[in-house]
């Protein structure tokens, strides 16, 4: 309760802060509206950011799905098969190197200017920093364990069931959270190259119209996007996972 | 015949290059209790997981009752209780020592499990996770799990040595109790003298790496009364296997 309060009044003093130097400085709303103008075309437009926002949730999470899924695999591949490493890890890393934002307009055109390509930028985005994380959880298994699963002749799938999975769950999760936020960005971004529909296609059309408290309004929604994906990860996680320490 | 046969083992890791076994023989017979002494590093690890099935690649041969060691893994007749007590952290103690029945696709109830449980008096920790448990009780529900699936052979890889003293000498009524009932096969490895010799029929004694037979000693206890640590034949049999261990350390 103390905690949102605090938060509350913060926000209070920013908006306050805000707008006086709004009002003060008359700049004009194109640069820096005052924050009642975005509130009210929060209002006005609530039913199109709304909408909007369906998509990119879409296509971000499918490509946040698909990102550690493919991830997951290859990381599963590796506890089994050291050298799936060494054949996949060159070619990760040398995406990594590659920034994906520039891929985009590759991918505009090879996917199409639909949500397919929205996919894809959030999926290559998220698969890099999901990958090491699920890898570490890999190489982190506990090497006895998998002698007393060995000594009691589990199957293959038992031992992904019964110990790898749980035992990388913690590392699964702290994938899925930083490729929550990622996979958001590359659905923006993807919407800004070539779209006619999303929260990043709201942004740059707005921006065209020099409608800047709509711009603001919509990147309040996408950042509310991101947060409410991490956060739902987050609590999901809590519950799961009882076993682990932390530090406090 | 032996139930469980070992001729000229040897174990070579060419990981990291050590000969950990060399020329190893001993025979077991079904029901009995045998201990492994050595000093640590020696081969005692090495060698149960290899009696056991875990470990595939070694020289010599190994026969339990006719069958390869990995047969007999297979075939769920070993019970493993290990150096490190190995319980999963998200299960609870109960689920813990259910595991080798639920790997093996046996849907029994929880009462053995439970059964066990109160024998070693761990009955109200069952659905506590194993992290609330200190190092000694989750040892304990280790050996517990070793019998959940009631195996002809029981391999301990020192079960009892993070245990205190106190609960040490109620396990070790508890262990002989067990075997007394179940004349289960059982391989202990400790580095607790008295232990072995209040526990076992026979006591191999290991040399330094790589391990090798120093010496078996065949351990009898005309009476019952004669099972403690300050009886002459009791303190005769601990002086006999100190003397051994010692001189197998100067060559
Ligand atoms: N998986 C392995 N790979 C390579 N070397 C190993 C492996 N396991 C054991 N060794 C080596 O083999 C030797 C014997 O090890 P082992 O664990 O069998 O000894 P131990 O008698 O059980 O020792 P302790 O009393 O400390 O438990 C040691 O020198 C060890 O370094
Ligand atoms: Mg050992």
């Amino acid at each position: 309760m103390d905690k949102i309060i605090k938060t509350l009044s913060t926000l209070t003093i920013f908006f306050l802060i805000w707008h006086l130097i709004v009002t003060i400085s008359r700049i004009p709303s194109y640069i820096l509206p005052n924050p009642t103008e975005v509130f009210k075309a929060m209002q006005e437009n609530s039913l199109s950011i709304y909408l909007n926002s369906i998509i990119t949730l879409r296509e971000s999470f499918l490509g946040f799905f698909i990102a550690n899924l493919i991830s997951v695999s290859i990381a599963l591949g590796i506890a089994f098969n050291k050298n799936i490493e060494n054949t996949i890890m060159p070619f990760a890393i040398t995406l990594k190197t590659i920034p994906v934002i520039a891929l985009t307009p590759l991918l505009v055109m090879w996917f199409g200017p639909g949500e397919c390509s929205k996919i894809a930028t959030a999926a290559l985005i998220c698969f890099f920093p999901s990958l090491i994380n699920v890898l570490r959880g890999v190489k982190s298994l506990d090497r006895d364990l998998i002698i007393f699963f060995k000594a009691y002749s589990a199957s293959k799938i038992q031992l992904i069931r019964m110990l790898i999975i749980p035992s990388i769950l913690p590392y699964l999760f702290s994938a899925l959270k930083v490729s929550s936020s990622l996979a958001v960005v590359g659905a923006l971004v993807g919407e800004f190259i070539g779209s006619n529909k999303g929260l990043g296609f709201l942004i740059i059309s707005n921006y065209y119209t020099l409608n800047t408290p709509y711009v603001f309004a919509t990147i309040t929604a996408s950042s509310l996007l991101g947060i409410i994906f991490y956060y739902t990860i987050h609590l999901v996680e809590r519950r799961i996972i009882t076993w682990t320490v932390t530090i406090d | 015949m032996g139930l469980i046969c070992v001729d000229k083992l040897e174990k070579y890791y060419s990981n990291s290059r050590l000969l950990a076994v060399k020329n190893l023989n001993f025979t077991i017979e079904k029901g009995e209790f045998v201990s492994i002494v050595g000093p640590f590093g020696c081969g005692k690890t090495s060698i149960l997981n290899i009696i056991g099935g875990i470990i595939d690649d070694y020289k010599g041969s190994i026969m339990i009752n006719g069958e390869s060691p990995s047969e007999a893994r297979k075939k769920r007749k070993i019970g493993y209780c290990f150096q490190k007590p190995n319980l999963l952290p998200w299960l609870s103690v109960l689920d813990n020592i259910l595991l080798p029945q639920k790997i093996a696709n046996i849907r029994e109830g929880n009462e053995k499990a439970i059964e066990l449980l109160k024998m070693v008096g761990l009955k109200d920790y069952a659905l506590m996770e194993p992290y609330n448990l200190s190092g000694g009780m989750q040892q304990l529900v280790s050996i517990t799990r070793s019998l959940i699936l009631d195996p002809e052979i029981l391999l301990l890889d020192e079960p009892l040595s993070s245990i205190d003293e106190i609960n040490r000498s109620k396990m070790q009524l508890k262990l002989l109790e067990i075997h007394k009932k179940t004349k289960k096969t059982t391989v202990m490895i400790t580095h607790s003298i008295n232990e072995a010799v209040f526990l076992s029929d026979k006591i191999i004694i290991l040399t330094p790496r790589p391990a090798t037979i120093k010496k078996i000693v065949e351990v009898t206890f005309l009476q019952r009364n004669e099972m403690t640590m300050f009886s002459k034949r009791f303190i005769r049999y601990v002086k006999i296997i100190k003397e051994e261990l010692i001189n197998g350390q100067d060559n």
